[in-house]
């Protein structure tokens, strides 16, 4: 299996690198490229504690496995890829998304590794609402999914 | 008739619970639902940055895919609203 997305609700565990490294792992590829975001502190101007993702789960594993197949196709079939994203409360610091790619070859990897974390901001159904230390709280604006004829 | 839309994201706004009921004239569309979202978040929800929300949003169907604007409602059909995405 070179395959494997996930979204990872975060009330039941975190988001690991180890098991990445260990699923991307293979004789027959000699580059690794690893992505890892992380919640940061401050967006914005204002000073963040926390953010919660929400996500429509059905559509989203279907839009990662598509984006990981596209991603493979484009440039390595042989690569190997992780993808995990997390659901629910993610407190500053800890991993909100983590994309391991092993390939032959090290722009390959690179180039996979890229182009699924562009397409997961433009294609996932997936929302950040943010946590801020004042108590306040803001769901974050993104990419409209409807299509573009349609806005008038 | 009555539709209930699955709220996602920034739509979570609208209702304390998942999903919202609408209700809508017979034979509507998505266009349609589009305006009656409008005008409730008019007439309620100005203060919470929803303004823009009844014309960015897309609508999934229960297959998963999106449905444009001359998707024909069903009574009772469940939707669900996508206001505009950001993960990562």
């Amino acid at each position: 299996m070179t395959l494997h997305t996930a979204l990872v609700n975060t009330e039941e565990k975190k988001i690991s690198s180890e098991k990445a490294n260990e699923f991307i792992l293979s004789e027959k590829n000699g580059a690794e490229s690893i992505f890892i975001g992380r919640v940061r502190n401050k967006n914005s101007g204002k000073k963040v504690t926390a953010v919660t993702y929400d996500a429509h789960d059905q559509a989203v594993i279907k839009s990662f496995q598509s984006i990981c197949n596209e991603a493979k196709g484009k440039f390595d079939n042989n690569a190997s890829i992780f993808l995990e994203h997390a659901k629910g409360y993610v407190s500053v610091g800890e991993i909100s998304i983590l994309i391991a790619v092993s390939s032959g070859h090290r722009d390959e990897a690179f180039k996979v590794c890229r182009y699924i974390l562009e397409e997961i901001k433009h294609k996932s159904p997936i929302w950040k609402k943010e946590h801020y230390i004042e108590g306040d709280e803001q769901w974050l604006s993104g990419h409209s999914l409807r299509p573009k004829e349609e806005i008038k | 008739m009555k539709i209930q839309l699955k709220l996602y994201g920034l739509s979570k706004m609208l209702s304390d619970k998942e999903i919202l009921y609408i209700e809508l004239p017979n034979n509507s569309n998505i266009e349609k639902l589009r305006s009656v979202l409008n005008k409730i978040i008019s007439e309620k929800y100005l203060k919470n940055n929803l303004q823009n929300l009844s014309k960015t949003a897309a609508f999934f169907s229960e297959a998963d895919e999106v449905i444009n604007d001359n998707y024909k409602l069903k009574d009772k059909e469940l939707i669900s609203i996508i206001p505009p995405i950001g993960g990562g």
